[in-house]
């Protein structure tokens, strides 16, 4: 059931009118529809009571009265006089009509003794029959069912009844077509305004809610792309709120940026002083230990650089050939003299930015090559993805651990010592840098043993 | 090289004096004759005196920074640059390399690439003293190298990383289309300038590069082998204008 409200602004508040204005629309129905039912009814009391009292009994010139000429049934406005009520024992009579036609002769001065109002369908009276006929040849045939309310009454020291008789309309179903008709036409022209007046609302939120999910994606945005505080207050003033919390963030971010450069500056400079320092060292081993402890300051530090700034990459990406981009990240470690091979590659062309990617695949490797001595790096297409897949033959990694070790400053080995490690942030920085391509780091045991740990790029 | 007789002449921009002192000794030592500024308006001050065979350029210095004095230097005084930069982005290379820049290095470096690369810009600077600054793309087979950023691109536009060993090894073919070189011949043109970035067998750097341009490496259709021991680019060979990116 639910599923089937609306969820939006527009929809739901749409409903709620509708719903609303229904609600209003049958309750003036019914108290419209109950003071035309009373008035339907005095109407025909009154009726009966002008007939009682000043209806006249057609006489002729000597006084006697005058009969309807057989066949044909008494006319409908002539009150008959009667030595037997016409009540008969199918008839149910009318107490509430009784009273209120009581009180209207009692006060005009005509005092009854008994009172009988009952009504009875057209077809049962001879007069009715007699009026439907007519009507038929009228050509008026498409005319409601009419009942008639027949009124006897019988005076004060009388034993003739007065009858007297008037039609009622039957109650038409037109009534309430009239009421869904209106609410229709209400509903229509209030939708329209009020689609018109959400519009204006929710042409604004809608275009907030873009940037908001573009400007989450992507903080570097300019301001160009702002919404401009538009529609009613309350919208305005969320969208300028909205506005002024982007601008902060970017000033946020461009401090970080300036911050980072500085400290990169700063650590690297005192950092290439004690390189070109060392080189006054004569003991060779103690020189060479020397500029690889340096070496392990700087990478660690680029990486923590990388890492702050990985979501806010100053590089556009641009087409690349991925395998020939991994080849050259692992010619890198062939020249070092390190155990790092490449495996079966195919061409694959994306758009990613080479600066990055190729440090993320240098990580995974230098990763492998920590634990494990040595790594194999493959290029290939599994279905919608690009895999770039470094693998070694180490420990590998327990399972309970595998999604921790790509967090930030996680190792295998919690000592922490310069033998196996660096800071461990390698893994999560190629996460990031999969990340930011818009791919995923998957790392996994082997079958056959060691880890592998797969970059799986959207082609 | 006559190197006591004439030294080469370096000046050295850094605003660290931490770094400028024992970079500016350890050259010296390496037999240049070294000058320190600690500003660009100091060097230019300098220069004015005497004019400098390379400047080794900081790029981010407070006052006017080395990218200003790098584009002043290459353009008004053709003087050789090799900027020294903290950050190792892309964008601050080609940058860089852009306005004319001949090399690069990336803090912290190792003092001794930092040499080898500052005799490589000098003979080459020496070599082709009027050489354009700007200078063409290549065009093969749909390939295109753009010698200033060094970056070769693929027909289909793909960007296709290279090692600048790689590099000098395609531009040598690549000056040379058509024409069989020998195994010392292509030593010669590739590894006189950086010895120490080519220091692997010219047939392991002629096989690195096939895996990056051929489509099958075993059966090469761009760079052929030549019985008798040699190597050809089989290419016709066009020189373009960069496109401007």
């Amino acid at each position: 059931m639910k599923r089937f409200l609306p969820k939006s602004l527009q929809g739901q508040m749409l409903l709620a009118v509708a719903l609303a204005l229904l609600v209003a629309q049958g309750i003036g129905a019914s108290v419209a529809y109950r003071a035309q039912l009373e008035r339907e009814d005095n109407g025909i009391i009154h009726s009966l009571a002008f007939r009682m009292i000043g209806g006249r009994i057609l006489r002729d010139d000597d006084g006697r009265e005058m009969r309807p000429p057989p066949g044909r049934p008494p006319r409908m406005g002539r009150l008959l006089r009667m030595a037997e009520t016409p009540l008969r024992e199918s008839d149910h009579r009318n107490h509430a009509f009784e009273d209120k036609l009581g009180r209207i002769l009692a006060a005009q001065g005509f005092v009854a003794t008994e009172i009988q109002v009952f009504e009875r369908d057209t077809s049962d009276t001879v007069l009715g029959r007699f009026i439907e006929r007519r009507r038929a040849l009228r050509g008026d045939g498409r005319g409601d069912p009419k009942s008639i309310v027949v009124a006897a009454v019988r005076g004060q020291d009388s034993n003739e009844w007065l009858v007297a008789r008037t039609l009622r309309d039957q109650r038409e179903p037109r009534f309430l077509r009239n009421l869904i008709l209106q609410t229709l036409l209400i509903y229509v022209v209030l939708i329209g305004v009020i689609a018109l007046i959400l519009r204006q609302i929710t042409k604004p939120l809608a275009a907030l809610t873009r940037r908001v999910e573009d400007f989450a994606a992507n903080p570097t945005l300019g301001p160009d792309g702002r919404v401009e505080p538009q529609g009613p207050l309350d919208t305005r003033s969320l969208i300028a709120a909205h506005n002024a919390m982007e601008a902060r963030i970017g000033t946020l971010l461009d401090e970080k940026d300036v911050m980072l450069g500085a400290i990169g500056h700063d650590l690297k400079t005192p950092l290439a002083a004690l390189r070109v320092r060392i080189e006054s060292v004569d003991d060779d081993d103690e020189r060479a230990k020397m500029a690889g402890t340096i070496e392990d300051i700087t990478r660690t530090l680029d990486d923590i650089l990388s890492l702050a700034r990985v979501g806010r990459p100053s590089d556009p990406q641009e087409p690349t050939e991925i395998s020939a981009l991994t080849a050259s990240v692992v010619e890198e470690f062939e020249d070092m003299g390190e155990a790092v091979e490449l495996g079966d590659t195919t061409r694959i062309v994306l758009s990613v930015r080479a600066t990055w990617l190729r440090r993320a695949i240098r990580n995974l490797a230098s990763n492998a090559l920590r634990y494990a001595g040595g790594a194999c790096v493959t290029v290939e297409k599994r279905g919608k993805l690009a895999v770039i897949s470094v693998t070694d033959n180490g420990p590998g990694i327990p399972e309970d651990e595998l999604d921790r070790m790509m967090e930030p400053f996680e190792r295998g080995d919690p000592s922490r010592n310069r033998g196996t490690g660096g800071a461990g942030i390698g893994l999560a920085l190629a996460r990031a840098i999969a990340e930011q391509h818009g791919g995923s780091l998957v790392l996994e045991n082997r079958a056959e043993g060691g880890l592998r740990a797969e970059i799986r790029l959207p082609l | 090289m006559n190197e006591t007789q004439f030294p080469d002449r370096i000046l050295l921009v850094d605003d660290e004096e931490a770094l400028r002192d024992p970079l500016a000794s350890y050259l010296a030592k390496q037999g240049f004759h070294v000058r320190q500024a600690e500003s660009a308006a100091a060097a230019r001050t300098m220069l004015r005196d005497e004019p400098a065979d390379l400047v080794l350029l900081d790029i981010m210095m407070p006052g006017e920074d080395g990218l200003s004095l790098c584009r002043h230097l290459v353009e008004a005084q053709k003087t050789p640059v090799i900027l020294l930069t903290a950050r190792g982005e892309a964008t601050d290379r080609i940058v860089g390399l852009e306005i004319g820049a001949d090399d690069y290095v990336v803090k912290p470096f190792e003092p001794r690439e930092l040499v080898a690369r500052i005799r490589s810009v000098l003979r080459r600077a020496s070599r082709a003293e009027a050489a354009p600054t700007m200078e063409q793309d290549y065009m093969f087979e749909n390939w295109r190298l753009d010698p200033l950023k060094r970056r070769l691109t693929d027909p289909e536009g793909a960007l296709v990383a290279i090692s600048s060993a790689e590099f000098r090894l395609l531009r040598a073919f690549l000056d040379h289309p058509r024409q069989v070189l020998d195994r010392d011949r292509l030593l010669d043109m590739v590894q006189g300038r950086e010895a120490h970035l080519f220091d692997r067998s010219v047939d392991n750097a002629i096989s690195r590069l096939r895996r990056k341009v051929e489509s099958d490496r075993t059966d090469p259709q761009l760079i052929l082998t030549v019985r008798g021991g040699g190597y050809m680019l089989a290419a016709d060979v066009s020189r373009v204008d960069p496109v401007s990116a």
